[in-house]
């Protein structure tokens, strides 16, 4: 009984350890004052984390747009309400399935990539050959894959958004025939800028912090093995996802759950 | 310029989970000279060279570069220290997303503030000095192991350090290569004035350019002396480890419980 709580207690202690070198990594990496030189790196990075990230955005959107079209117009038939089909897309999907799934699926493209690159960059020395050159890899690798994915989510976030409501119409709209006046004007009457929009925004950018955050550690910290990279690219993922959902409940509780 | 012992290692420990890789280590390297550490396998040659370059820190002792305790120095100092130290790693460690270009020309960029000129006629005297000059718009990726590592030769020493620390130069390469690379680490040596440390288990190769060898073993240095004083020398580890014979006082097989009582253990 008692080795067993040494083992928790063991276990817990690395943990905290762990969560300790994470946050010491981050802010080695990002307390920096940015220099012109820096620019190139945070705009390859852009391409690599975020237009990249583009094409598999906009085709899930696109289908999730048109699955909730589909959806509520269906149920909202049988209340033969189905003008409200516009706000009901647009309020899913700007407060919760845009920042949840697109963070989701920013996770497991832009996220696990992060982690493989920087985790065989360690394993084939290049992080130390920076270090040799005095170099700092935290401010050279870590700190411009940080800063592209916090810009680059947000805005994959919007985009998401756009596309959603826009297939949401071509459902609803242009094939079962809902009045393309109701499906705006509704919208527009529901969807509130602060509430809303707002609220989701800074999902998105609490997302991208978990996400980039998760990423950038587990490859910094991975085992320099092919093993060690496997792992370390499942943990991203798996660790990414869970916290996304996690906190995203929390923050749907603490922006919309004094309304209810 | 230094004079004297440029790396001075003293009181040294360094463990790896419990096992004991150095016990109380002592050794110096000179300047200028061309020093060759060697052991058999596991003995922590790389583990000594990373902690001369201050990547790893003993768990006691200190270790000295141009008189610095590396583990006394703030991350920004060890960083300026670095600048007067090129270090060839085993792989090469190539950038992988640069070509071989860029990437002998990356610390130049990096530190010195050179015309577009005179960048592009170093870097291209760098590879010719180890005979790449025509790969110098391949990717790292389309090169052979051992261009890598003489690609990343160039790199190593685009800065023009005081130190250059080579881990395995010679592994992997064809002879021809290995005679080129005896021959460049040499004449750097002289003509740069630098001072050289590599690890190496290539006896022949190592002892035809060092002017002293570190033989290290059991944790700690067996013997420290010129390669022609430990050919002759009638210490037995020495003897095995340099005359490369399979039976002597270093032994082959790592710890264990002997064989018998394992196999039985299993039968049981």
């Amino acid at each position: 009984m008692i080795n067993l709580i040494a083992k928790l207690g063991a276990a817990l202690l690395d943990k905290l350890a762990c969560m300790g070198q994470a946050l010491l990594m981050l802010l080695q990496a990002v307390l920096v004052q940015p220099k012109a030189t820096s620019i190139p790196r945070l705009m390859q990075q852009l391409y690599a984390v975020g237009v990249q990230s583009l094409i598999i955005i906009l085709v899930s959107a696109l289908f999730i747009g048109m699955v909730l079209g589909l959806q509520g117009y269906t149920l909202l038939a049988a209340y033969g309400s189905e003008q409200a089909v516009g706000q009901m897309v647009a309020l899913t999907l700007v407060r919760e399935l845009s920042p949840v799934v697109a963070a989701l699926l920013f996770a497991g493209r832009a996220g696990s990539a992060l982690t493989a690159e920087i985790g065989l960059m360690k394993a084939t020395e290049q992080l130390a050959s920076l270090e040799m050159f005095g170099i700092d890899p935290l401010h050279r690798i870590v700190a411009p894959r940080f800063w592209a994915a916090m810009i680059s989510l947000p805005l994959l976030v919007a985009i998401f958004s756009l596309v959603g409501i826009y297939g949401g119409h071509l459902v609803a709209v242009d094939w079962l025939g809902v009045y393309s006046g109701s499906y705006w004007g509704n919208m527009q009457l529901a969807v509130d800028f602060n509430k809303d929009v707002l609220n989701g925004m800074i999902k998105a950018v609490v997302f991208a912090f978990l996400i980039s955050w998760i990423a950038l550690y587990q490859g910094y910290s991975s085992t320099p093995t092919s093993q060690g990279i496997s792992a370390a690219t499942t943990r991203t993922v798996v660790y990414s996802s869970v916290a996304i959902l996690g906190f995203d409940f929390i923050l749907t509780a603490l922006m919309f759950g004094g309304a209810v | 310029m230094v004079t004297g012992d440029i790396i001075n290692l003293s009181n040294v420990s360094f463990y790896r989970a419990d096992r004991a890789i150095f016990e109380n280590l002592n050794c110096s390297i000179a300047a200028g000279k061309i020093t060759a550490i060697m052991g058999p396998s596991g003995t922590g040659k790389t583990t000594l060279l990373r902690l001369i370059s201050g990547q790893l820190q003993p768990h006691k002792g200190q270790v000295l570069l141009f008189d610095q305790n590396l583990a006394k120095l703030k991350r920004k100092q060890l960083n300026q220290l670095r600048k007067r130290m090129g270090v060839l790693f085993q792989s090469g460690a190539l950038f992988t997303d640069l070509s071989v270009f860029e990437n002998v020309a990356f610390p130049l960029r990096e530190h010195l503030k050179l015309s577009a000129d005179e960048l592009h006629n170093r870097v291209l005297l760098n590879l010719e000095a180890v005979g790449l000059r025509g790969v110098k718009d391949f990717m790292p990726s389309e090169l052979s192991g051992g261009m890598a590592r003489r690609v990343a030769l160039a790199r190593a020493v685009a800065l023009e350090p005081e130190i250059i620390l080579y881990d395995e130069p010679f592994a992997g390469q064809d002879p021809i290569a290995m005679a080129v690379l005896q021959r460049l680490i040499k004449a750097l040596n002289a003509q740069l004035k630098l001072t050289s440390v590599l690890v190496s288990h290539d006896i022949a190769e190592a002892c035809t350019i060092a002017d002293q060898v570190i033989l290290l073993g059991e944790g700690r240095v067996l013997a420290q002396d010129c390669p022609a004083a430990l050919q002759a020398s009638n210490d037995p580890a020495v003897k095995q480890f340099i005359h490369g014979e399979a039976d002597g006082v270093i032994p082959f097989h790592f710890p264990a419980i002997p064989l018998q009582d394992e196999l039985r253990g299993q039968v049981k």
